[in-house]
């Protein structure tokens, strides 16, 4: 599905495809819970401007209830996305499940579940840039 | 200047040389979500330096497959024709693009 150089540290083993390739949404939209909307700053965006970089993204996940927090373990109560960024841009966002695994939307190709924020790090996606975290509400 | 005058219909070698560079672009793309990391790979901006005979080969594109040719478009036609509240929304930005096109005669 995927070449080693892109994400070097997918294996086999600590990933599953769970949807198939799609354009309708992205990983942010993913992340934030939006399976219509490809979310993109200055077109469809919880908040004004229109930079590219780890700063925006943030501010979008802030507007969402979320705060950063330390790292990615499991927090009941609480609900986390991790924010990658590489070079200028922030590349990606994953979010994490009840059972303590991650979801990631690639691009506009596969959802998948990995078993760390690691897992899709490293390559076309750079490096974990922070974590974010919000309570988790009931209903 | 005009729709109808700076449009040109493609040459066979404009539909080959967009082909090829739309090809590579949706390869070097696939697994990216920032919009402006993806319209920065050359391919894309080669593209966006054709000019409006591209407009046509990107309109035919999106009917194909609807996908990121948003930022390509504004930037050759200096318009938008995507209602506010269709924004983000792939498939109805898509429809939105085509009615332009079909309006000023692009595609049929």
């Amino acid at each position: 599905m995927t070449g080693p150089a892109l994400f070097p540290r997918l294996t086999p083993s600590n990933h599953r495809v769970t949807s198939p390739p799609t354009t309708d949404y992205n990983c942010i939209a993913w992340s934030a819970g939006d399976t219509d909307r490809w979310w993109e700053p200055g077109v469809y965006w919880p908040v004004a401007g229109e930079s590219y970089g780890l700063e925006v993204l943030q501010a979008a996940f802030r507007s969402l209830g979320y705060e950063p927090c330390s790292g990615g373990v499991l927090e009941p109560g609480f609900e986390k996305v991790a924010l990658y960024a590489r070079d200028q841009f922030y590349t990606h966002a994953a979010r994490q499940l009840p059972s303590g695994k991650w979801t990631s939307k690639l691009g506009r190709s596969e959802d998948i579940e990995h078993d760390t924020p690691d897992d899709v790090a490293g390559g076309v996606y750079g490096d974990v840039a922070g974590f974010m975290k919000r309570p988790v509400t009931s209903g | 200047m005009s729709v109808a005058s700076s449009a040109q219909v493609p040459t066979a070698e404009m539909r080959n040389r967009f082909g090829r560079l739309s090809a590579e672009w949706k390869e070097q793309s696939r697994y990216l979500s920032n919009t402006a990391q993806m319209a920065m790979l050359k391919p894309y901006q080669r593209i966006i330096g054709m000019g409006w005979p591209a407009v046509p080969l990107i309109l035919e594109e999106l009917r194909r497959e609807p996908d990121q040719w948003f930022w390509a478009l504004e930037a050759i036609t200096e318009e938008n024709p995507v209602p506010a509240d269709a924004a983000g929304h792939v498939r109805r930005s898509a429809d939105a693009w085509l009615v332009w096109g079909r309006d000023r005669g692009l595609i049929t």
